[in-house]
């Protein structure tokens, strides 16, 4: 029930929040743009295509990409919407109201990251009605574009709880979100340097969030990729819930 | 638990509590008890303990030592006690910027467990109580910091809690308002409501008070009752314990 209420509250700030709303109307606008780009791309390219066997459908030359480009928002957007998520509760001095109300510290945690959560997933669905309102006008690959909006949202989720993580650790949600924004890129880039050695395979491969997500970009869903997100998540929301728990110890 | 036994139980029992905080000692082997519709006043100088007494008392801060016991149960093993039974101001009232005045009362309802027409009606009539109506729609964020204690004091007495923890209720509301802050904490009591309340200033405690813990140091250096009328008594005995202490 406290974790519905601690949901509900969340919902309700970021509702009000002129960030959010700024952010949402600017990147939809950039996605937008890019929607058009790429459909006016792929319609000027198309009797080329007709004359190949097997060539890439609007999937994967509109959806796709617009979905690559959604990506490169999330890694800037997220932490600026999540940073203030518990660094703010810190700073307006209102997390002891919270656990004065006999909230556990991960009910705090989850009921704001699944607040955050639903906001990211209205984003890709926003981002997604563009490609699907001319779906009924061409043959699109639906389990390469559920591969793909699945790995989007998996990445959402995880770059969310990257910085929910993050904020549990500092009084300024600026901080939290350059921290955010940082940890997210540094594990986009971590095999840049194998992939660059021409490494195709390893300890550090694995770790890059970058493979994970392109597989399910590519259409592509295993259940190692999937869990990869899930770890992260999981130990993201832990490290956060034990920091909070640290809070109500120290005071 | 008999119904006789559970009446004769204090609302509140603070056995030897202690915590450090910053690396001192904040508080230090309190004991204190509280029986349903007293109103116990904790006087103290700045840095006395007064307020991680009171965080601790709310459920805010984890005491690193003793017991606390809401109704005889143990606070401590079970935090969720404090949704229903406690009701907490703590000092300068914090908000949430972004919520308007009935949007806060409605999170604090939920958060304490109401729901529906309960918490409307709760709503409605601590809106009423405390003349909120004017700033229902406002923003927390732009109230004054006399009109975010009205807020803090609504959302403490919403869920209508069994121990009331006001840690300088009057902070902020002009001479008007701490007249009618003091009437409600008398309502209250009467109702059966357990307060304690914090305060620097001694007329605070005369006025609503039936009995005065001083704390100095975050030791307890004085509990008895308060007469209304003896209040150059209770001045003096404050600034005994407070030279006393500074000469030692």
């Amino acid at each position: 029930m406290s974790l519905a209420a601690m949901f509900r509250m969340e919902v309700r700030r970021l509702r009000v929040q002129p960030l959010a709303w700024v952010l949402l109307a600017l990147s939809l606008a950039w996605l937008g743009w890019c929607f058009t780009r790429l459909l006016g791309d792929f319609l000027a390219g198309e009797i080329k295509r007709a004359a190949l066997p097997d060539s890439p459908g609007y999937v994967d030359l509109v959806a796709v990409p617009l979905l690559g480009q959604l990506a490169q928002l999330a890694f800037l957007v997220v932490p600026l919407l999540a940073m203030s998520t518990l660094a703010g509760e810190r700073r307006n001095g209102t997390l002891p109201l919270l656990f004065a109300a006999g909230l556990p510290a991960s009910r705090i945690v989850l009921g704001k990251y699944f607040a955050l959560l639903l906001w990211l997933l209205l984003w890709l669905a926003l981002t997604l009605a563009m490609p699907l309102s001319l779906a009924h006008a061409t043959t699109p690959d639906w389990g390469k574009l559920a591969a793909a909006t699945l790995g989007m949202a998996l990445m959402l989720a995880a770059l969310a709880a990257l910085t929910v993580a993050a904020s549990a650790f500092t009084t300024h949600p600026a901080i939290a979100a350059v921290l955010g924004l940082l940890i997210g890129l540094a594990l986009w880039t971590v095999n840049l340097g194998a992939q660059m050695a021409g490494l195709n395979d390893g300890a550090i491969n694995w770790l890059a969030m970058s493979t994970h997500e392109q597989n399910l970009l590519r259409g592509l869903v295993s259940t190692a990729d999937i869990l990869w997100f899930v770890l992260l998540i999981a130990v993201c929301l832990a490290l956060a819930t034990r920091r909070l728990a640290a809070d109500k110890e120290r005071g | 638990m008999t119904a006789a036994q559970a009446a004769a139980l204090p609302v509140l029992q603070l056995e030897q509590v202690a915590r450090r905080r910053a690396g001192r000692v904040a508080v230090q082997d309190l004991g204190l008890a509280l029986a349903p519709g007293q109103v116990l006043g904790l006087l103290g100088v700045n840095g006395a303990g007064k307020s991680t007494t009171l965080a601790m008392i709310a459920g805010a801060l984890r005491p690193d030592s003793g017991a606390i016991r809401l109704n005889g149960e143990d606070f401590l093993e079970q935090p969720e006690l404090a949704r229903r039974l406690i009701g907490w101001l703590p000092e300068r009232a914090p908000v949430w910027p972004e919520l308007t005045v009935t949007e806060h009362l409605d999170a604090h309802g939920r958060l304490r467990g109401l729901r529906g027409a309960e918490l409307r009606a709760a709503r409605e009539a601590i809106v009423a109580r405390l003349e909120l109506q004017p700033l229902a729609r406002r923003l927390a964020g732009a109230l004054s910091q006399g009109q975010r204690q009205r807020l803090g004091l609504a959302c403490a007495l919403l869920h209508r809690p069994a121990l009331l923890v006001l840690d300088e209720p009057a902070n902020a509301l002009d001479p008007v308002q701490v007249g009618a802050l003091r009437k409600l904490i008398r309502e209250q009591a009467k109702a059966g409501t357990a307060v304690i309340l914090s305060t620097h200033v001694l007329v605070e405690v005369t006025a609503v008070c039936d009995r005065v813990a001083i704390l100095h140091e975050g030791r307890l250096r004085y509990e008895g009752p308060v007469r209304g009328d003896d209040h150059a008594a209770l001045e003096r005995r404050f600034f005994e314990i407070a030279m006393q202490a500074r000469a030692a």
